[in-house]
């Protein structure tokens, strides 16, 4: 079968949806709802070319190529809508891609990395991060400002974790042996850096109570970043920040142990579906309209497989410690 | 913990136990499969009041049902409570013509009135719950407001003490023993309009009174319910017939009057009587002033004149019989013709001979999109199935439309002829009746309109002898707009979430239980049986060239005689507004029509003489929609108008794409900002990229049409929005951008103290009052009170 592809001419077998025939042919069309060999069904609209019979937008992920078919996968106005629907997803998104304290350490060092490990008691770890950058020299925090400490988002809970004290202590403990450890931190400028916006004061009072490790840190950085789609996809069309206000009923920072390793923060959720369509009695839709969340009745938990968080294509679903 | 209202259990064990027996029982009625869950949950919610979690976890026991399904399905239908609500539950439209009518401030009216509190929806001691629902389809009596199964219209919010009042009254009534039925020999009819309009305005009332006046008298007559005459405006209403066949009209009647009007009609049974009641009746006179204005006094032409003039001008095919016949007797619409049109298809037609008629006619449906049935039709027969369904869509949920509510009301037996023959033509052999929730009455006639059927042989195997059999069962809707939208409608009937699915695949091909299915809107189907049994060429006589026949529209918002009305294609709105309904309300100057509901547009009075098909609504950047015309006059701002559907539809989205779920969120934030004067320029072209985009990107029908209201207010009132932006609205309806004022014509009469309900305005005979703009809550009522005028709305900006 003849489709054809921005006025060039290209044989498909027909059989497979336009997404597959188009990405077996070398076009790269984004698409957060879609997983190969994974039930779905179009909602994201991210994939979407245009029909240009009729004029209409196609999700290309749901659609079988006609006879004859002529779509359009690059020009301006598909390209601007398919912008819009990362940024309408973005302004739902409450969620911090790296943790506001890595970003702007002069140092260049990880806090919020460090502190992760710090929490979970592998100090050498979290040492280890901090000699990498600085050697065994002295830690230049005590003379610094510490915009590390300014910006941290605990401190507009109450008060800041106390971030300086932690890393000098740290780098003071010579006891520690050097081990391997690994910061995820990006901080190229050009890459897409979501920002999870102001607490309430409901969400205050939540966060007091639930976030009590041995550094206070709320570990902004997400888990999931390394894979999420959603950041590439908003890296390459060059967002810099949603032109919407940042609304949104979803319950922010709130992490759910499903089973195992699998975690799933509903904050960061597309609600593409993905594991809803993928398990039996599951994650399933809850409510409808702009306040529909994924969620997972208690129940349903221990049958869920880890392998689930392979489909979500943000962090909100991911392996812990991986 | 179970509770039940009828019984005490020794302990909260056999409580449960209760529950559980009778949990049992409603799934022993309904079944145990996936697909039944809706079926089951409106059944478990009719015996507790609510979803018990003892009665869910039964479900999980006994049924396929899991939890993930129940939570989706549960949460997505509005009419689902996981609590338990008050005893009465007291329902407040929100529909566009209550909007405009300010059904808003009547719900803040009750909630004060009850002493519930901001969060809180239910009286203390449980007696009432309170919600706004979407519309109750009584456009012409907004604002309107359901109290259990009782309608009441026209309710002002300082009076709604008045209308609790009267509730009570009626439920105590309710308890005592009903009238009972004589059968003797009438002496001739009393017709009465018994929807739920006519209901609303005291139908109820004057049906009582008719049988206590006969009963008093002595008189012997057969009180006969009708269908909706359409004029929704003139009601309560009643026809007398006498045996003669002659018939009087009596518009706006009152109990009071009904003993007077049989007076002069029936002879009472003996000369003593008579006698006793001609003395009653003169003290009557006396002593009401009711009777000054006696009905019966005034000459038949200024009676019926208002009535006379909304009913010209209308051409009835769906509507045909209105106002004479009895929606539910089989043999009066046999001997009307009803049922030649099936015959005919069955034994006269092959299948394909009854799609060619339905295609020539031009047909098209309308439920909206206004595809040509015909094509339809052929496209679902064209597929080779060992099934195949008929659906007939009725979930109207447009806010302002009550269009299919009255046809199924009114004239059940057409709609399930027209759907016996479009089964027929596709060869369908199971049809479903597809109604929503809110539509009660709807579903009880149908029901029994199918079982008269299932009799007559109309209806199940060997239909009219024939080898056609068809089946047809009510399924009856949750609470979900967007499963007006085929493929939800379809998914939701299946016992999923009202999620409509990407086309390609049509329902033609896969629809319900991936088998073909045909789905037509209520409206088409009532017009099939005219199509067959008159013929295309005579179907074809009325209307424009592409639009054929007629449409019914429903006709509200602020105009003077609101009601369903049916028209030739190709009349205008303005001979709508002007001649049909009677000009607009309180002598203001038309401003806009809004059309087709929450898909549809605003199209202002100077376009208001464009013939009114489908594809002159398009042009203009409306849509007919299923046909809700609410009239707009110039106290009510576009900006507002635009935001009420914008957030009606971010309500009734199902969420599934980014666009609708989002996108509509964000323009509606937008409005919100604009509404309250925070917006600037750059949000008001935001906002026209925004609906431009949605537009075209997302994924069902409803979705891509949920920014007309946006789209064309721009169009045709972009200034207002350039007035909102710098803080001014001009007719008052944006409450946050204005405030309420005391002029210096105020004489201190302390009118406007006495009735603020908010305590607003201190009490200060003789003295100019204040209004404290801290507690005003905007809700008009001083204005309405004060006679001289004294209090004006006036912008908050400019007295900063």
């Amino acid at each position: 079968m003849k489709i054809i592809v921005n006025d060039k001419e290209l044989e498909v077998s027909g059989q497979e949806t336009l997404i597959e025939e188009l990405n077996k042919l070398g076009y790269d069309i984004p698409s957060l709802c879609y997983a190969k060999d994974a039930r779905h069904q179009a909602s994201c609209m991210v994939c979407m070319v245009k029909n240009v019979a009729n004029g209409q937008m196609i999700p290309s992920c749901s659609t079988y190529p006609t006879e004859g078919m002529h779509i359009e996968t690059d020009s301006e106005e598909v390209l601007a809508l398919r912008q819009m629907s990362l940024e309408l997803l973005l302004s739902d998104h409450r969620a911090d891609c790296e943790a506001p304290c890595s970003l702007v350490c002069p140092a260049k060092l990880d806090p919020a990395q460090i502190m992760l490990y710090y929490d979970k008691g592998q100090k050498a770890e979290a040492r280890s991060l901090i000699t990498k950058v600085i050697g065994e020299n002295e830690v230049p925090c005590s003379t610094c400002k510490a915009p590390c400490e300014k910006i941290c988002r605990r401190g507009t809970v109450d008060e800041h974790v106390s971030i300086r004290e932690i890393v000098t202590a740290l780098a003071a403990d010579t006891s520690l042996a050097q081990v391997p450890a690994h910061s995820k931190a990006v901080l190229d400028k050009n890459v897409f850096t979501s920002k999870l916006g102001r607490f309430t004061s409901v969400e205050k009072e939540w966060l007091k109570e639930e976030y009590h490790d041995a550094s206070r840190c709320l570990h902004c950085a997400c888990e999931g970043r390394e894979k999420c789609k959603l950041r590439a996809y908003s890296t390459k069309a060059g967002i810099k920040s949603t032109r919407y206000g940042v609304s949104s009923a979803l319950p922010v920072k709130e992490q759910i142990k499903v089973v195992g390793k699998l975690c799933y923060e509903p904050a960061k959720c597309v609600r593409c579906g993905l594991c809803v369509y993928n398990s039996e009695d599951g994650f399933t839709f809850q409510h409808r309209g702009f306040v529909m969340q994924v969620v997972i009745p208690e129940e349903s938990k221990s049958h869920m497989q880890e392998s689930l968080a392979r489909l979500c294509p943000t962090g909100a679903l991911y392996l812990e410690d991986e | 913990m179970a509770e039940c209202k009828d019984c005490k259990f020794a302990s909260p064990e056999e409580a449960v136990q209760a529950m559980v027996r009778r949990t049992d029982a409603i799934i022993d009625r309904i079944g145990t499969r996936r697909d039944q869950i809706i079926p089951l949950l409106q059944a478990l919610q009719a015996e507790f009041n609510y979803l018990p979690s003892d009665a869910l976890n039964r479900l999980y026991e006994r049924t396929e049902i899991d939890r993930a399904q129940l939570i989706s399905v549960s949460s997505f239908y509005s009419q689902f409570r996981m609590v338990p609500y008050g005893k009465h539950i007291i329902k407040v439209c929100i529909g566009t013509a209550c909007h405009v009518k300010g059904a808003n401030n009547v719900y803040d009216a009750f909630k004060r009135e009850l002493k519930m509190g901001e969060d809180t929806i239910t009286t203390a001691d449980q007696q009432y719950s309170i919600e706004k629902v979407a519309c109750l389809g009584c456009c012409a009596l907004a604002p309107v407001v359901q109290i259990d199964n009782k309608i009441f219209g026209h309710v002002q919010p300082g009076r709604v003490n008045e209308v609790l009042a009267e509730f009570e009254e009626y439920v105590s009534q309710q308890q005592q023993a009903q009238a009972e039925e004589e059968h003797e020999q009438p002496q001739g009819e009393v017709r009465l309009g018994m929807e739920n309009c006519c209901q609303a305005s005291g139908t109820a009332e004057v049906r009582e009174a008719v049988i206590k006046a006969c009963k008093e008298l002595g008189i012997q007559v057969r009180i006969k319910p009708i269908s909706c005459v359409g004029a929704c405006n003139q009601v309560p209403l009643i026809d007398v017939a006498m045996p003669d066949g002659a018939i009087t009209r009596y518009p706006n009647i009152k109990p009071q009057e009904v003993k007077e009007i049989l007076l002069h009609h029936f002879k009472p049974a003996s000369r003593l009587r008579r006698l006793k009641n001609a003395v009653f009746n003169q003290i009557d006179t006396f002593h009401t002033d009711l009777t000054w204005e006696n009905i019966l006094w005034k000459p038949e032409a200024e009676r019926t004149q208002s009535i006379n003039t909304f009913l010209d001008g209308q051409h009835r095919i769906s509507t045909e019989g209105y106002g004479h016949m009895n929606p539910l007797d089989i043999d009066e619409y046999i001997k009307l013709g009803g049922f030649q049109a099936l015959q005919k298809a069955l034994t006269g037609m092959k299948r394909d001979e009854v799609i060619q008629e339905v295609l020539a006619s031009g047909l098209r449906g309308r439920g909206g999109g206004g595809f040509p049935t015909g094509r339809k039709w052929q496209l679902v027969a064209a597929n080779d199935s060992d099934k195949k369904y008929v659906i007939c869509n009725g979930d109207e949920g447009d806010p302002g439309a009550f269009m299919d509510r009255i046809l199924l009301e009114s004239y059940p037996l057409r709609v399930i002829e027209g759907l016996a023959i479009a089964a027929y033509a596709v060869g369908a052999n199971e049809g479903i009746f597809y109604i929503r929730a809110e539509y009660p009455q709807a579903v009880i006639r149908i029901r029994k309109a199918l079982a008269m059927c299932m009799e007559k042989g109309y209806l199940g195997d060997h239909v009219m002898g024939t080898d056609f059999c068809l089946n047809i069962r009510v399924f009856e809707g949750a609470g979900a707009f967007v499963c007006g939208e085929e493929t939800a409608l379809i998914g939701s009937i299946e016992g999923k979430r009202g999620f409509p699915h990407l086309r390609p695949p049509y329902p033609a091909q896969a629809g319900l239980f991936g088998k073909p299915t045909l789905i037509n809107n209520v409206e088409t189907l009532s017009q099939i049986s005219y199509v067959i049994s008159r013929g295309a060429e005579e179907y074809r006589k009325v209307g424009t060239e592409h639009s054929r026949g007629t449409k019914v529209f429903a006709l509200a918002g602020k105009v003077n005689h609101g009601g369903l009305i049916e028209v030739p294609m190709g009349t205008t709105l303005r001979q709508i507004v002007e001649k049909i309904g009677g000009g607009v309300e309180g002598g203001e100057k038309l401003k806009a029509v809004q059309t087709g509901g929450p898909s549809g547009g605003c199209i202002p009075a100077e376009l208001c003489d464009a013939q009114v098909d489908f594809d002159a609504l398009n042009q203009m950047g409306a849509i007919m929609g299923s046909g809700g015309l609410v009239v707009l006059s110039e106290s009510n701002c576009m900006v507002d108008v635009a935001r009420y559907f914008l957030n009606f539809t971010c309500d009734e989205s199902c969420g599934k794409c980014t666009f609708c779920r989002v996108g509509i969120r964000r323009m509606l934030d937008i409005l919100n900002k604009l509404c309250t004067g925070k917006a600037t320029m750059k949000d008001v072209d935001l906002l026209e990229e925004l609906a431009n985009s949605i537009k075209k990107s997302a994924l069902c029908g409803l979705g891509k049409t949920a920014p007309n209201p946006v789209l064309s207010t721009l169009r045709y009132f972009r200034q207002e929005y350039e007035e909102h932006v710098q803080g001014i609205c001009r007719t008052g309806s944006c409450k946050d951008m204005v405030k309420l004022q005391v002029t210096e014509d105020c004489v201190g009469c302390t009118k406007c103290a006495r009735c603020c309900p908010s305590e607003a305005i201190p009490f200060a005979p003789y003295q100019k009052h204040e209004i404290n703009v801290e507690t005003c809550t905007l809700c008009g009522l001083c204005m309405d009170e004060c006679d001289y005028n004294a209090i004006v709305k006036v912008p908050v900006k400019e007295n900063k």
